[in-house]
C-alpha cells in the first residue's frame, strides 16, 4: 500500500499592487497550507496503515528544498516531475497520474487548490487519469481501516457531507485539516542533501502566463435618454419605472429544479429549444 | 505618481503589512493579568510596537501573542516579576520580515 | 559524543561570520536559525558597512545583494518645524571598495549564511535553541525545539542577538535593565526609483543615509531615513524607559517624524511595504556581558557589540568582526583540544586588538552623551535658533554678531555656558 501526496511550489507572498493590480513575485517559494496538510494526512495514513509514503511535485528544481523538508518529516520517496512554468491543470493532472500510476499509489492526497489562482481541478484530473474515486475539498478525514477513509466535506450554506471513500482514490483537503509535523533534528540534518527522483516531462506545452490587468467592469453602449426634463432622463437611465418580470423564487426537488432552470435558459435563448447542452450549437 | 496617493495608514493596516506565521498551538508570550492589576507603571501599553497590550476595564491587561515582532521590549520594560513569560515561538513560526 | 565541533546559534551576521571561519578551517559546524530562513527575524536601519568583509569574502561587493551604495550622508538636527542639516557627499564611496550599502536584512543575512554553507557549514533553519546542555558547569551543546533536538559540541557560539537567552542562561549577561536598550521601529515605503533619485538628488545606484536628532519628542532617541532601490526606510530609535513612561506610542512618534516639513517631502506618497521593530543594545561597552565561558563564546548583539552612538548606528560590521573572531578563537581552541574558558580566551584578545573593542572602549560614553538632554534638546534648539537669527534679515535693524546670537539662544533654551562647555569637552574626549 502506498499513500502519496501531491504538492505544488507556489509563491507564498506575491506583492499585488492595490492600485494597478500588477503582481510582483516574491523570493518566498513554498507549499500552501493545504498542500502541507495533504502531506501530513498522507504521513498519518501511511503510519496507521503501516504503508509507505511518497511526495510528488510537478514543478521546477526550486521545489527540491521544500520536498526535502517533507522527507525530514517522514515522507518515504520524493519525486519531482521536471516542469518549468505553469501548464494547464489538465496536463498537470495527467502527468501526475502517470507518475502516481508508475509508483503504484493507492491513496493520493492533494491540497484543495493552489494559492496562485488555482481552480482545484488538478486532483480531479489525477483521479480521472488513475481511474480512481475522488473526494475533494475535505475538512476532516479519518481512517476506517486500511485503504478506507471516512471524510467530511464542506457544502454550501454551512452544511457538511459525509463520505466513505475506498482505495484507489484521490482526495483533496483544506489547509485547516492538519498541520505538518515537525521534523526531528537528526532527520532535518539528514534530509539536507537527500536525492530527489526527477522524472522528465518532455513535450509539455507551457502556455505563456496570462497578462494581468486590474479588473474593469465591461462597458455597454447605452442610448442617450430622450426625456426633456432632467428628472425624466434620470428615471429613464435608472430604469426605475420600466416594467419587468419580477424575480421568482421556487422550491422544488432537484430534478424538477434542474428542468425548470433548463426551461428558463431556453426561454432566454441560451439553449436551443431541442437541446439540453449549453452553448446552443453543440448539436453540430 | 502624485505625492498623496497613499495616505497615512491605520494601525491595523500597518500591522497587515507584516507576515506572521502564527503557531496556533502555543502562545510564545503569556501575561499574568492578576499581576498586572497591581501595576502602576504599565509601560508595556505604550512601548509595545505592535500594540498588543490592551488595558481592560477591570484594570488588567488583555494580551494576544499573534502579531508580535518578538522584539523583547515588553519584558525589558516590565518590572513586575512573573507578569510576562517570554519565549521565542517554535522555530519557523512567528514574524517573518521581507523588506527590513 | 559530539554531533559537531561547534554549534553556532543564530544565522545573523555574527553567526554566519563565525561559521565561515570555522568551516574554512575544516571544522564541522552547525549554524542554527529559528527563522524559516536567515534574516527573516531581523530588521535594522538600513546600512551595512562592508569593509569588514574584505578578508572574509574578497570582492564581496560583486556578490552582496545591494539596494544602493551610500554616497551621501547627512546629519539633521530638528527643532520644532526647523531643521539644520550637515550634508556630506562623497562619490568615491560609490565605487570599489565602497563604504556603506543599503540592503534588506532578509537578503543580506541569507547571502552571508549562503557563503557559510558554501564553505561547508550545516545550516538548519526553523529551529530555536531553547537552552544550553551543561556538564559539570561546562557548556557541551544546546537543546532545540525539534523532536530529539539536542545538539552536542565542545564549543557553542551564542550569536542569538540582543535578547540572547543563551548568554543569560550561562550567567554571562548581567546588564538587562531597560535603560540599556532602545527599540527601533521603521516603515519601508515604496517609491519609484526616479522619484527617489529626484527627491534625494542621487543617480543610478547612489544612495543616501540621513541620521536625525531632536525628532523624538519627550523620548530620547533619534531618527533615520535611508534610500533603497525602489523604497525608502524611515524609522526611529527610542529609549525604552522613556517610551514606557508614555504617553506617546512609537507609531505616533514615527507619524510625527514623517510629517515634519524637512522629512515629509522625502518620504510622503508611497505605499507602506512593511512595518518592523527590533530592540538594540544601546549602552555598548558599559553593558557588555562576559564574552568567554567554559565551552561558550558570545558575539554580536548577544554581546551588546552594536555601536549605537548618535551619528553612528553600526552593528552588522561589529557583529561580523566579533563573530569571525569567535570562529577563529574556537578553531584555535579545538586544535589545542582545550575548549575551556582559558582555551577560548584568545577571543577577547582578538577583539581588544581589533576595531571591535577599541571602538567600543573609546566611545563608551557616547551613548550616554547622545541620549542626554543637551544633545537631545539643547543642541537642536540652539543650532536651529542660531541659524534662524543668522539668516533672518531684519533690516533696518543691523545684523548681530554670531557670538551674541549663540549666547542669546543658549540663554533662551536654559543652557548654561558652564554645562555646555563641560558636555562639549566630554564629547571631544569621547569622539575626538
Ligand atoms: C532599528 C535598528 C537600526 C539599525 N541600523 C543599523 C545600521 O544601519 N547599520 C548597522 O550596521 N547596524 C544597524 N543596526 C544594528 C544591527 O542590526 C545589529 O547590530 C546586528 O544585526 C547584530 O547582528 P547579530 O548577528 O549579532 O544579531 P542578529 O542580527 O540579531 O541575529 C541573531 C540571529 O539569531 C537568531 N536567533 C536568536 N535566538 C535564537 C535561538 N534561540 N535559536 C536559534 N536562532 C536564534 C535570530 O533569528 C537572528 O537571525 C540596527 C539595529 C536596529 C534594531
Ligand atoms: S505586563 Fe508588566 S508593565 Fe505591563 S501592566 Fe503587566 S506588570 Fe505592568
Ligand atoms: S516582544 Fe515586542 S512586539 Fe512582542 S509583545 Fe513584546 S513588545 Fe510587543
Amino acid at each position: 500500500m502506498l499513500v502519496a501526496a501531491c504538492v505544488k511550489l507556489v509563491d507564498l507572498r506575491p506583492q499585488v499592487d492595490r492600485v494597478s493590480g500588477a503582481v510582483t513575485p516574491s523570493a518566498t517559494p513554498g507549499c500552501s497550507a493545504a498542500d502541507r496538510a495533504a502531506v501530513e494526512l498522507a504521513l498519518t495514513l501511511a503510519d496507521s496503515w503501516s504503508a509507505s509514503s511518497a511526495v510528488v511535485c510537478c514543478g521546477p528544481a526550486a521545489a527540491d528544498p521544500v520536498l526535502r523538508e517533507f522527507a525530514a518529516s517522514g515522507a518515504g520517496r520524493l519525486v519531482r516531475l521536471d516542469v518549468d512554468g505553469a501548464p494547464d491543470s489538465s496536463i498537470v493532472g495527467r502527468l501526475l497520474a502517470g507518475v502516481l500510476g508508475d509508483l503504484g499509489a493507492d491513496v493520493v492526497v492533494c491540497g484543495d487548490y493552489s494559492t496562485d489562482r488555482g481552480s482545484g481541478s488538478v486532483p480531479a484530473w489525477v483521479a480521472d487519469g488513475l481511474g480512481a474515486a475522488q473526494a475533494l475539498g475535505l475538512v476532516q478525514v479519518r481512517s476506517e481501516g486500511v485503504g478506507s477513509l471516512r471524510a467530511t466535506r464542506r457544502l454550501d450554506g454551512g452544511r457538511r457531507e459525509r463520505l466513505v471513500v475506498d482505495a484507489p482514490c484521490v482526495v483533496s483537503v483544506e489547509g485547516s485539516l492538519a498541520e505538518l509535523r515537525r521534523a526531528p533534528l537528526a532527520a532535518a540534518l539528514a534530509a539536507r542533501d537527500l536525492p530527489i527522483e526527477v522524472v522528465d516531462a518532455p513535450g509539455v506545452v507551457v502556455p505563456a502566463p496570462l497578462a494581468t490587468r486590474p479588473w474593469v467592469p465591461p462597458t455597454r453602449v447605452q442610448p442617450a435618454p430622450t426625456g426633456s426634463a432632467a428628472l425624466e432622463r434620470v428615471v429613464e437611465l435608472t430604469g426605475a419605472l420600466v416594467e419587468r418580470t419580477p424575480p421568482r423564487t421556487v422550491e422544488l426537488p432537484p430534478r424538477q429544479a434542474a428542468e425548470l432552470i433548463l426551461e428558463q435558459l431556453r426561454t432566454w435563448g441560451y439553449l436551443d429549444a431541442d437541446d439540453s447542452t449549453p452553448g446552443g450549437t453543440a448539436a453540430t | 505618481m502624485s505625492a498623496s496617493s497613499y495616505p497615512e495608514i491605520s494601525f491595523e493596516a500597518r500591522m497587515a503589512t507584516v507576515e506572521f506565521r502564527i503557531d496556533e498551538d502555543r502562545a510564545h508570550i503569556t501575561v499574568d493579568d492578576t499581576i498586572c492589576r497591581d501595576c502602576s507603571t504599565r509601560g508595556c501599553i505604550t512601548a509595545c510596537p505592535a500594540n498588543l497590550f490592551v488595558p481592560t476595564a477591570a484594570g488588567g491587561i488583555l494580551f494576544n501573542y499573534e502579531q508580535c515582532f518578538e522584539c523583547g521590549t515588553c519584558y525589558l520594560v516590565c518590572n513586575r516579576e512573573g507578569a510576562i513569560t517570554w519565549t521565542y515561538p517554535e522555530g519557523g513560526h512567528g514574524v517573518v520580515f521581507h523588506r527590513s | 559524543m559530539s554531533d559537531f565541533d561547534v554549534v553556532v546559534v543564530g544565522a545573523g551576521p555574527a553567526g554566519s561570520a563565525a561559521a565561515i571561519e570555522l568551516a574554512r578551517a575544516g571544522r564541522s559546524v552547525c549554524l542554527l536559525e529559528r527563522g524559516p530562513s536567515p534574516g527573516s527575524k531581523n530588521m535594522y536601519g538600513g546600512v551595512v558597512y562592508g569593509r569588514i568583509l574584505d578578508t572574509l569574502v574578497p570582492a564581496w561587493w560583486e556578490q552582496v545583494p545591494v539596494q544602493r551604495w551610500v554616497t551621501r550622508r547627512s546629519t539633521m538636527l530638528i527643532h520644532d518645524e526647523q531643521a539644520l542639516t550637515v550634508d556630506f557627499r562623497n562619490p568615491g564611496w560609490g565605487a570599489a571598495p565602497f563604504n556603506g550599502a543599503t540592503t534588506f536584512r532578509p537578503d543580506f543575512d541569507a547571502w552571508l549564511a549562503g557563503v557559510a554553507v558554501d564553505a561547508g557549514a550545516v545550516l538548519v533553519c526553523s529551529t530555536t535553541a531553547t537552552g544550553l546542555i551543561r556538564e559539570g558547569g561546562r557548556v557541551v551543546g544546546v537543546r532545540t525545539d525539534r523532536p530529539d533536538g539536542d545538539l552536542r559540541a565542545p564549543v557553542v557560539i551564542a550569536c542569538d542577538g540582543v535578547n540572547s537567552f543563551l548568554a543569560k542562561e550561562a550567567g554571562m549577561y548581567p546588564h538587562t535593565g531597560a535603560e540599556n536598550f532602545t527599540v527601533g521601529v521603521k516603515e519601508t515605503i515604496a517609491l519609484p526609483r526616479e522619484v527617489i533619485d529626484e527627491r534625494f538628488a542621487v543617480r543610478g545606484d547612489e544612495g543616501v543615509d540621513i541620521e536625525i536628532l531632536g525628532c523624538t519628542g519627550d523620548v530620547p532617541g533619534g531618527g533615520f531615513v535611508y534610500t533603497n532601490a525602489t523604497s525608502v526606510a524611515v524609522g526611529l530609535v527610542l529609549s525604552l524607559p522613556a517610551l514606557a513612561a508614555g504617553p506617546d506610542r512609537p507609531e505616533e512618534l514615527l507619524r510625527r517624524l514623517k510629517a515634519h516639513p524637512a522629512v515629509a517631502p522625502l518620504v510622503e506618497g508611497g505605499e507602506v511595504l512593511e512595518y518592523s521593530a527590533h530592540v538594540i543594545p544601546e549602552a555598548g561597552y558599559r553593558m557588555m556581558p562576559e564574552l568567554v565561558g567554559d565551552g561558550i563564546l558570545v558575539a554580536g548583539d548577544a554581546a551588546a557589540m552594536c555601536l549605537a552612538a548618535g551619528i553612528w548606528l553600526e552593528g552588522v560590521n561589529f557583529a561580523i568582526g566579533s563573530g569571525a573572531a569567535a570562529g577563529r578563537a574556537a578553531t584555535r581552541a579545538l586544535a589545542r583540544g582545550d575548549a575551556s574558558a582559558a582555551g577560548l580566551a584568545a577571543y577577547r584578545e582578538m577583539l581588544e586588538s581589533g576595531f571591535v573593542l577599541a571602538d567600543h572602549r573609546r566611545l563608551r560614553d557616547a551613548p550616554h552623551l547622545v541620549m542626554g538632554d543637551l544633545a537631545q534638546r539643547g543642541l537642536p534648539a540652539v543650532a536651529c535658533g542660531v541659524m534662524e537669527d543668522l539668516f533672518t534679515v531684519r533690516n533696518p535693524e543691523p545684523k548681530q554678531g554670531v557670538r551674541r546670537i549663540v549666547r542669546n539662544r543658549m540663554r533662551r533654551n536654559g543652557i548654561r555656558v558652564r554645562d555646555a562647555v563641560r558636555e562639549g569637552l566630554r564629547a571631544v574626549r569621547t569622539f575626538g
